[in-house]
């Protein structure tokens, strides 16, 4: 671990401008480059009435940009072997990168055209429309994607940025424009609250002088951050939405949760893998799905964000097994706020935590999102060398202190979406 | 142009005296060691009555053995940092651990342990059997499986690649936990299996832990040849699906070549080209699910506001298969639209074939997508595992050759072959009770 040129520790490479540029050693050998630039332009900052507004600059802004029409781009991207991709949060936006070592600076010459110079072109704004629209009725008929949107909906109060998925709604659609894009993507895709990574082969030289070359001259201009409204004490609710026709039933468990930056992060990362976050030996799987057989999938997840997040726990069941499922979940999220996880049981998930670090470096993608994990943070650039001593010193009373925050009851939500009156299911 | 070798990596193969294949592929620099058994068995070697049966064994395997009891196995590999799983198809059943180099030997000894010794007791049997049902559940809440479903159901009348390897509902409700261990013991062994190690482990030293841990398993395992031959259509095949969801959704399925067909090349060229997808020749990593503006059909049907989403697609099976296009309606479009579009764009691509870029375009990606797809221990085990299974003996390497030397008059002639009109099948999927978003 005390190699310099660890992929698990990163270099700060300084700033172009205020765009702050973050350099990663790529794992030994590996073929492929990979670069993201994140920036503040997430669905939290969508015009009021016209939500939808930052997935699809960042969905457009990876289509045609600079002298490149959308299938331009794409044949580029294509003879270089590389890709783009997307990802959107309620805070911010990423454009990632990624393809062959020894065609890093045609793909980085893409990137910097894509964060820059989107053409938002009328034609392909209809057609990005046309899918956003497709989204927004998949998440209100899916069994999966109504839970989701529901328990944010239950979890967070009006006007909360973290309440939406983003996706908006038929009449928000309606009113998107492309001067509309285009003024958020000047207020929003800048150098002010950016940042740069970049995973590449040693000696870097030539890297950061062509991240100079075409990241140099952004709009310096600050934006107001993100303004999270105060989450006030609620008792726990429950929703509950008919879809028939379907075949499976999906049970959420969920509620507010801490920023990776919270003290207590740690140990409630270590309470998740127990609940649910460690696939196989979590006791929501062992308990929904291996002793009581009620379902294929059960598992937690832990949504940190810069600011805050969420918690949730469920599985996907049967219509005639539903109400069997609640109160297991239910009953696991509370047991472990209330009781010590036992020390063997906190020990596996600790030891597993740690010695799965190696498998993060099995190529540049997987190393590269590690690093784009800190940065988004904002941890240190050798956070993933102290995570093991930190996860060391976390005692079972810690793991119970800190899920009564990580794992907030405060306006918690229970929500179940599927065939609730019968599916085609039968009970055996 | 030159084809450029894919980054397959230096392999030391050999064979148990119990037939046991084995292929180490040894990386100095890699921190993780990966494990893979391949089975050579899948839903082709089940029947009406048994169907799912290859998918419940896969699910037993996690189950117990006679040294790890329900959960040990998933324990000791997660504990040490690893992670575990399998999956199954058609043609083949595949088990793999990824861990830190250092513990390569506790996925090794699992998959000694539950080659030929996994215990498939009744009560687990029975406890697995509402797991499954839930599997298959969650895949029917997708109208994309609904009609997949349909779609192998019309095209095959007598081959197993009828039904999804998940099996029927009715048979996951009937199989009984004798038929599962006799299933069992009749297809899992060392003669119908390949074990694949690869990342950071010294290659003379794994050698001979492996001969060490499988040289003691009795030789067993039945590679059976699928004697059925599904007779050649003579007519179309068409069904109309309705259900729950948000938008029509078509997809059309033609008979396509077997893996080892000679015809195999010109038709990945062809899957290109319609749909811009290279599956068998790409990294795996950051471009799933990504749009391909650049295909025929997304510019036939997505450009103009026809689908929200369109492409082809073509995995080769052991067997003859399915090659499939696929699109989803944008809000207001008619399927019978969508339809003709399609056909037109077939009709195009039998009459002139594909352009020079595109054929430029295409091999483009095969070679770069052969270049980086084997990155990393995981990727390399699957993929040399996958081949071994399905295609061994430089199989791969020939096909990347083979490819590189295909024209637009093959694309052409394979697609004049392949999209014959009664050798078509049709499944079209239209959503009921739609709720409004306002």
């Amino acid at each position: 671990m005390s190699d310099p040129a660890t992929p698990l520790r990163l270099e700060p490479v300084g700033r172009v401008g205020s765009l702050e540029v973050v350099r990663q050693p790529a794992p030994e050998g590996a073929p492929t480059f990979a670069a993201t630039y994140l920036t503040p332009a997430g669905w939290g900052f969508d015009p009021k009435g016209r939500e939808g507004t930052a997935r699809l600059v960042n969905q457009l802004a990876v289509s045609a940009a600079g002298p490149w029409g959308r299938i331009e781009l794409a044949r580029r991207l294509d003879r270089a072997g590389g890709s783009l991709q997307v990802d959107t949060s309620p805070e911010a936006a990423e454009i990632s990168v990624w393809g062959p070592r020894d065609a890093w600076e045609p793909l980085l010459e893409i990137l910097a055209a894509s964060v820059r110079r989107p053409r938002f072109d009328p034609d392909d704004l209809a057609r990005a429309i046309r899918q956003l629209r497709e989204r927004q009725l998949r998440e209100r008929n899916h069994p999966g994607s109504r839970a989701h949107a529901e328990l944010l909906r239950a979890v967070f109060p009006e006007a909360h940025p973290y309440r939406s998925s983003g996706l908006g709604d038929g009449r928000s659609a309606s009113r998107i424009s492309r001067a509309g894009l285009v003024e958020f993507h000047r207020e929003r895709y800048g150098a002010a609250g950016a940042q740069l990574v970049v995973t590449a082969a040693a000696g870097g030289t030539a890297v950061e002088r062509a991240i100079r070359k075409h990241f140099s001259g952004m709009s310096e201009t600050s934006r107001a951050p993100l303004r999270l409204p105060a989450i006030p004490r609620a008792a726990p609710r429950r929703v509950e939405i008919d879809l028939p026709g379907h075949s499976q039933v999906e049970v959420r468990v969920a509620g507010p949760s801490v920023p990776q930056s919270a003290p207590e992060y740690a140990a409630g990362y270590l309470g998740n893998q127990v609940l649910g976050g460690r696939p196989l030996i979590s006791r929501l799987f062992q308990n929904v799905r291996e002793q009581s057989g009620l379902a294929y999938g059960a598992s937690s997840h832990l949504e940190t964000l810069r600011r805050g997040g969420w918690w949730v726990a469920g599985a996907g069941t049967g219509a005639d097994r539903w109400t069997k499922v609640v109160p297991l979940v239910e009953g696991e999220v509370a047991r472990l706020r209330e009781e010590s996880v036992p020390p063997d049981e906190l020990g596996t998930v600790r030891e597993s935590a740690i010695g799965e670090i190696p498998l993060g470096l099995e190529s540049t993608a997987e190393a590269h999102q590690l690093a784009v994990d800190v940065v988004y943070h904002g941890m240190p650039p050798d956070f993933w060398l102290t995570w093991p001593g930190r996860l060391r010193a976390i005692r079972s009373d810690d793991v119970r202190r800190a899920a009564g925050t990580v794992f907030d009851p405060n306006h918690s939500a229970t929500v179940v979406v599927g065939p609730l009156s019968g599916g085609p299911s039968r009970a055996r | 142009m030159v084809p450029s070798p894919s980054a397959r990596p230096r392999v030391r193969s050999f064979r148990l005296a119990n037939g046991l294949r084995v292929l180490l592929a040894p990386d100095a620099a890699s921190p993780t060691a990966s494990v893979w058994v391949w089975y050579g068995v899948g839903s082709k070697n089940e029947h009406p009555g048994i169907t799912g049966a290859s998918h419940w064994v896969e699910h037993m395997l996690f189950q117990g053995s006679p040294r790890y009891g329900k959960g040990q196995m998933d324990r000791a590999v997660i504990r040490v940092g690893g992670e575990l799983n399998a999956f199954t198809d058609t043609d083949y059943t595949a088990y793999f651990s990824t861990v830190p180099r250092e513990h390569v030997g506790v996925p090794l000894d699992i998959e000694a342990d539950r080659m030929t010794r996994a215990l498939l007791l009744d009560p687990e049997v029975e406890r697995e059997r509402t797991v499954i049902y839930s599997e298959r559940e969650g895949n029917e809440n997708s109208p994309e499986f609904r009609v997949s479903e349909e779609i192998l159901e019309l095209a095959f009348r007598i081959h197993p690649y009828r039904w999804d390897a998940l099996g029927y509902r009715a048979d996951i409700e009937h199989l009984s936990p004798q038929q599962l261990r006799e299933y069992y013991h009749r297809y899992y062994g060392t003669r119908n299996a390949v074990l694949v190690v690869a990342g950071g482990f010294e290659p003379d030293g794994m050698e001979r832990t492996v001969r060490e841990r499988f040289s003691p398993l009795p030789a067993g395992g039945d590679d059976v040849t699928v004697a059925a031959v599904e007779p050649t259509p003579n007519g179309e095949r068409r069904a109309e699906l309705s259900g729950p969801g948000t938008t029509p959704y078509l997809e059309m399925a033609w008979r396509s070549p077997a893996l080892r067909d000679p015809a195999t090349p010109s038709t990945l060229v062809l899957d290109a080209v319609l749909g811009g997808e290279v599956p068998m020749f790409s990294a795996l990593s950051m471009r799933r699910g990504a749009e391909h503006p650049a295909s025929r059909l997304y510019r036939a049907l997505v450009d103009p506001g026809l689908a929200v989403r369109a492409g082809s697609s073509w995995h080769p099976q052991e067997y003859p298969g399915l090659f499939s296009i696929a699109a989803l309606a944008a809000p207001g479009v008619a399927l019978d639209r969508i339809e003709a579009r399609i056909d037109r764009e077939l009709a195009r691509i039998q009459r002139t074939g594909p352009t020079p870029v595109e054929m430029d375009d295409a091999r483009t990606k095969f070679r770069r997508g052969a270049a980086l797809a084997y990155e990393g221990a995981s990727r390399t085990g699957f993929r040399l595992g996958y081949f071994a299974t399905v295609a061994p003996d430089g199989f791969e390497q020939r096909l990347l050759a083979a490819i590189t030397r295909v024209s637009a008059r093959d694309v052409r002639d394979r697609a004049r072959e392949l999209f014959r009109p009664e050798a078509r099948i049709v499944v079209r999927y239209t959503p009921r009770g739609t709720a409004a978003d306002e």
